[in-house]
């Protein structure tokens, strides 16, 4: 089943980059693209762009049988998802095996399994792999003190039906624990008017960890080691790094073994990210798993020299995985930015507005892979990241300054983007150190998003020298009356 | 062109003790002109904020281009008139700056009893629109009139240069394709009425902007009608039902906006070109002129050392500098422009009024405006000059001057007495403006000579009588005269009456020069043609 | 000349001047001699202002300036204060639908006490056999509408009138 022909289900940065390995490996290329959407880098690079239709943009891209019929018209013989859209759609994968056209992903089993999050979660823990100690109330009312108590200190109390944080009780020690279940049941009757209550394990500042894995469906699996995802905003990512500074190499080990564990445990097929919660004695917990490629996973290419969308190809062409798991080393240390178009000063809200000027960082250790182009525009019908600014370094001080150097140099105008909070976030010490969980950036709103130095008159300088009608009007007046200025008699 | 070498020692006594009495002067110059500019009963102001208007000054800064200048004349018209109760006759006249382009303003000071047209108002805008249609200017009228003073009507409207004359100009200036905007912020009564309807663009400002042949109470008392200022003639009226109005604007910062926008629709027409240079500013410092004019009008002084201190790097190029000495003739740049100029150092001699006549026709042989600085004491007199013919000399001169088809510009320095003002380009020849230093006196004759001439026909005419005068009863009857014609004779006699164009502050000379002689190349320049010289 | 800067919300009325050799920013607290050079960088450009020389990129919008300097990235919004003024005449409306010409009115689509949107159609006139709708001047309540449906009226005639505005 060798490919000749790949179609990306996908736009923006991500379709441009599997079409360039694409390309590389000498595929013909096909890219969609809907009416509304302004031209990016991906139709530059593919050989055909197809026009898909929908009600919205996004509606067109997960419109399952036009794309399926889009495939089978150009002759596509394979289908990349990219991330998003219908990448995790088994429904899809389904249809693409009717037509007999190759999904570059794992089976539709497996992404039935884990996108089912408490199936998921049940199967990892039969399997002995770590989840987060929890106790559900329903599962026996009787025992439910006891299993409350087997969950461990603290433990967060919380109403089954509930959400918003309301009734939540963080319980510390044991002999709290009867009272607080108590009036967590009275909140919940209040709140909701149900007081059935959930346990789970209380993690203080936790941290995001994940791990790449892939694996050819044959039984084979390696891990290509961790990513560091814990600077989240809105429950977002926007920075990702590896290797994570709070990894000892055991403790590396063994969340890298407990992952390919898992991938193993469900013969994967193609690229995954095995999700786990990380707290900070040491403890990790699966979270789930994310059968496709991820946003981050240039990071991961960085470090080991491997391009993950080689090997999603070779593995979907039948070819197989390249290297064996003793092939695999982390050398050096890459950081990741998402350049969005949203305002951090605004509860990053997203922003849109016209590419007028676009210069991306280049040099030694700088990737970016970039969704757009100079001269386009830059609308809310899809997701706000416009690129992915990826740096390599010999080690993480040395990432932090090349990632801080080149998204100062980012010239992205015309649209506000959240490069200057990118950067602000880079330069905290906290982050320096490597200090950071998930409430990071929360924790640190104000600090993150206060002005810099006053240099409103320098921008109004610039701004009104490079105001042509203004310098026009100006320039209109005589010279000599210009260089008078406001005399009087 | 070489840079004029100055002989001046700014530490000497004599310059020091000058530089002092016309720092005492400027003093109070400034003043008076603040005075006029700003000072005014608190019930003025009060009415003007009551009524929603802004003053005529803060109209002007709306108006002109920021940071650009505006050669405001005759601040101190009628100063010496009505007690001091019209300052600046009740309107500000000048030349400015809008959207780039040079622009006559006539602008109503609705403080100052209610802008009323007063004689010397009519004077000072007849003048301002003389200037627009000499330099074709386009003017910018800011209307903000009670109309015609009553008690004084046959001094503002029968005589050919009076009430009429506004209007008669607004005529020629649309004539001669000059465009006129009017910004309507108050009533515009009677005769009023026609300045915006003249012009070829209006705003009027709701609310205050009216415009109406009779007001109110004009029509009540005629034909028993009652109707309110704005159905009788308000913005919204005028704009929608007459068309009297073109542009109605909410505030005064909206019509002076909708003005400026007005100004930039109108074609630029290129300016007559004449010599310029690059700028250059004068080597010597301007305001070293304090100490170099006399605190005596009486002692002599090198003009040279005034032109090294107007003049573009004080660089002159004399021409005949060893012939007709007291007569100063050659070229210099100001602001770039070149320029000939005429300076007296000393009384005019046939040879100096040969060397006058004969440098203005090359001037205009070459288009090169003039520009003359009075010191003048008059024509030699004299059996030995009227046999070598002073006057058929001085007749030459003032043929060659009037006949100039280049623009005119004095500035009257110092003295400016007799036959030699008029030789040296007076208010009747025609100055495209004419600026006078606060310490220069204009007359037939100096105050003294005046004064002494008049007692001693008086003292003849008694001694006749065979009445023998004590020499306190001669000087009973002499100084009184002197008195009165030092009265007479003073700047601020002369500019209260409108026979310049202001006073400067000498160290403003150059700005005024710059701005005056730019505004005259809006207009072209004929071809020279003279008269008849008596040769 | 004038320009309005809007800076994070904060709005900074300045106008530019020009001295001979250097445009001039004058800004409320100051006037500020400044150049701007491009150098060989798409939009790129050298400041020199308030004794500074700084590199920076910019790009000029139709509404905001959007300058890259020190590694941050601002936008600057421009306003012509003179485009701000002349919106300010809307409120000058009048009250009054006022007879254009003398003529038949056709329809009456509004009654006394109805609120209406400016542009609304109140009524439909014909005359000089052509029809005209005439629209509400502003927003408002309707007053009076005279007239009814085929009766004639003269020039001048006031076909509507809408109620005061109260402030």
């Amino acid at each position: 089943m060798s490919i000749s022909k790949l179609l990306v289900a996908n736009r923006g940065e991500i379709a441009a980059r599997v079409l360039r390995t694409a390309k590389a490996r000498g595929l013909a290329t096909a890219v969609l693209r809907h009416p509304s959407e302004q031209e990016g880098p991906a139709h530059l690079i593919a050989d055909e762009v197809v026009s898909i239709d929908g009600p919205t943009p996004v509606a067109a891209y997960l419109d399952i049988p036009q794309i399926v019929e889009v495939a089978e018209r150009i002759g596509a013989d394979a289908v990349h998802p990219g991330y998003g859209f219908l990448s995790e759609n088994a429904g899809f994968v389904a249809a693409l095996e009717q037509a007999s056209v190759t999904f570059v992903g794992p089976t539709s089993e497996v992404i039935d399994l884990m996108g089912d999050k408490v199936r998921a979660r049940g199967f990892v823990e039969e399997r002995g792999f770590p989840v987060a100690p929890s106790a559900i109330e329903d599962d026996d009312p009787a025992t439910f003190v006891e299993r409350s108590r087997a969950v461990g200190y603290p433990l967060l109390i919380k109403p089954s039906a509930g959400g918003g944080g309301k009734g939540m009780r963080v319980v510390r020690e044991d002999s709290a624990l009867e009272s607080e279940i108590e009036t967590a049941r009275r909140e919940g009757e209040r709140y909701f008017g149900d007081g059935r209550l959930f346990v789970e394990r209380y993690i203080e500042r936790p941290r995001h960890i994940e791990v790449q894995v892939m694996g050819d469906g044959q039984g084979n699996v390696v891990h290509f080691w961790e990513r560091e995802c814990s600077i989240q905003r809105r429950f977002q990512k926007i920075i990702e790094e590896t290797p994570s500074p709070a990894l000892s190499a055991q403790q590396r080990l063994d969340i890298c073994e407990t992952a390919a564990g898992i991938a193993r445990a469900v013969n994967y097929r193609g690229a995954g990210t095995v999700e786990f919660i990380y707290a900070q004695d040491g403890s990790f917990y699966f979270l789930e798993m994310n059968t496709r490629l991820q946003v981050e996973h240039p990071v991961t290419e960085m470090v080991t020299g491997f391009d993950l969308v080689a090997e999603q190809l070779r593995i979907a062409a039948g070819e197989g995985l390249s290297a064996a798991q003793d092939d695999i080393a982390q050398s050096g240390h890459s950081i990741e930015l998402r350049i969005c178009a949203e305002d951090a000063t605004e509860d990053f809200r997203p922003a849109i507005g016209d590419i007028l000027l676009l210069d991306e960082p280049q040099g030694t250790g700088v990737r970016v892979d970039s969704g757009i182009l100079g001269g386009g525009k830059v609308t809310t019908d899809f997701d706000p990241m416009l690129s992915k600014l990826i740096v390599h370094a010999p080690d993480r001080t040395q990432a932090i300054a090349r990632a801080r150097q080149a998204v100062q140099n980012y010239v992205i105008l015309g649209v506000t983007t959240n490069t200057g909070y990118l950067d602000a976030i880079l330069a905290h010490p906290d982050f320096a150190s490597g200090d950071i969980s998930t409430g990071f950036l929360a924790e640190q709103a104000d600090t993150l998003t206060a002005p810099g130095e006053d240099i409103s008159d320098l921008l109004i300088a610039a701004t009104a020298l490079s105001d042509d009608r203004l310098v026009g009007e100006v320039m209109q007046i005589p010279e000599m009356h210009r260089k008078m200025g406001g005399w009087r008699n | 062109m070489r840079r004029i070498e100055s002989q001046i020692d700014t530490n000497a006594p004599d310059f020091k003790a000058n530089h002092a009495a016309m720092t005492e002067r400027l003093k109070e110059f400034h003043a008076r002109q603040h005075a006029a500019r700003f000072e005014r009963p608190q019930r003025d102001i009060d009415r003007l904020a009551r009524q929603n208007k802004l003053g005529v000054r803060e109209r002007l800064k709306l108006l002109l281009d920021p940071g650009t200048p505006f050669l405001e004349f005759s601040t101190l018209a009628a100063c010496r008139e009505y007690d001091g109760a019209v300052p600046g006759a009740a309107v500000v006249t000048g030349i400015g700056i809008v959207q780039g382009r040079e622009v006559a303003i006539h602008a109503n000071d609705a403080s100052v009893k209610g802008g009323a047209w007063y004689p010397h108002t009519v004077k000072k805008i007849v003048r301002l629109l003389d200037v627009a249609l000499e330099n074709r200017l386009p003017v910018i009228h800011i209307c903000d009139s009670a109309g015609g003073f009553l008690p004084l009507q046959h001094g503002v409207f029968p005589d050919r240069y009076l009430g009429g004359r506004v209007f008669r100009n607004q005529v020629k200036l649309s004539q001669a394709n000059i465009p006129q905007v009017a910004i309507v912020g108050g009533h515009c009564t009677a005769g009023g009425a026609y300045v915006p309807t003249l012009s070829d663009y209006n705003v009027i400002i709701e609310g205050t902007g009216a415009i109406f042949l009779g007001g109110p109470p004009l029509v009540k008392a005629a034909t028993g009608e009652e109707v309110g200022v704005q159905e009788l003639g308000g913005a919204v009226m005028h704009t929608s039902v007459s068309g009297t109005g073109d542009y109605r604007a909410a505030t005064e910062e909206h019509a002076f906006s909708l003005a400026r926008e007005i100004v930039s629709q109108w074609k630029r027409t290129p300016k007559t070109i004449i010599e310029t240079a690059s700028f250059e500013e004068p080597y010597y410092e301007p305001k070293e002129l304090y100490g170099i004019i006399p605190k005596d009008r009486k002692t002599q002084f090198d003009m040279r050392e005034v032109l090294a201190r107007i003049v573009d790097g004080s660089r002159f190029h004399e021409y005949q500098p060893d012939y007709g000495t007291t007569m100063i003739c050659g070229y210099a740049h100001i602001w770039g422009y070149k320029v000939g100029i005429l300076a007296n150092n000393g009384v005019l001699f046939n040879d100096s009024s040969l060397k006058a006549a004969h440098f203005i026709q090359l001037c205009n042989q070459n288009r090169t405006p003039l520009v003359f600085f009075q010191n003048i004491t008059g024509y030699m007199v004299g059996r030995e000059y009227e046999e070598r013919g002073i006057a058929k000399d001085g007749a030459k001169m003032l043929m060659a001057q009037g006949g100039s088809v280049v623009p005119k510009f004095t500035v009257i320095a110092n003295a400016s007495y007799g036959a030699g003002n008029y030789g040296m380009c007076g208010r009747a020849w025609d100055a495209r403006t004419l600026f006078m230093w606060p310490q220069a006196e204009i007359g037939v004759m100096g105050a003294d000579q005046a004064a002494n001439t008049m007692a001693d026909v008086k003292i003849r005419q008694l001694e006749r009588e065979g009445k023998k005068l004590s020499d306190e009863e001669i000087a009973a009857i002499r100084d009184p005269v002197l008195e009165k014609f030092r009265h007479d004779v003073e700047a601020y006699t002369s500019t209260s009456e409108l026979w310049d164009d202001g006073i400067l502050d000498p160290a403003d000379t150059r700005n005024a020069l710059g701005m005056s002689i730019s505004a005259s190349l809006n207009a072209p320049i004929d071809d020279p043609h003279y008269g008849i010289f008596r040769l | 000349m004038r320009r309005i800067f809007q800076i994070d919300g904060e709005e900074t009325e300045c106008w530019l001047s020009h001295d001979g050799t250097n445009l001039i920013v004058n800004m409320p607290d100051g006037s500020v001699p400044c150049r701007l050079d491009p150098t060989s960088e798409p939009g790129g450009y050298v400041l020199r202002a308030r004794g500074r020389v700084q590199e920076l990129r910019l790009a000029v919008g139709p509404d905001a300036t959007f300058v890259h300097l020190n590694g941050r990235a601002y936008a600057i919004g421009r306003v012509d204060p003179a485009e701000r003024l002349a919106g300010s005449d809307s409120g000058a409306a009048d009250d009054r639908i006022i007879a254009p010409m003398p003529g038949v009115v056709v329809a009456v689509n509004a009654k006394p006490g109805d609120q209406v949107k400016e542009g609304q159609i109140l009524l439909v006139i014909e005359s000089m056999k052509l029809e005209t709708s005439l629209a509400a001047p502003r927003d408002g309540v309707v007053a009076e509408i005279p007239f009814a449906a085929g009766d004639s009226f003269g020039l001048k005639a006031t076909l509507a009138q809408l109620a005061p505005e109260e402030d």
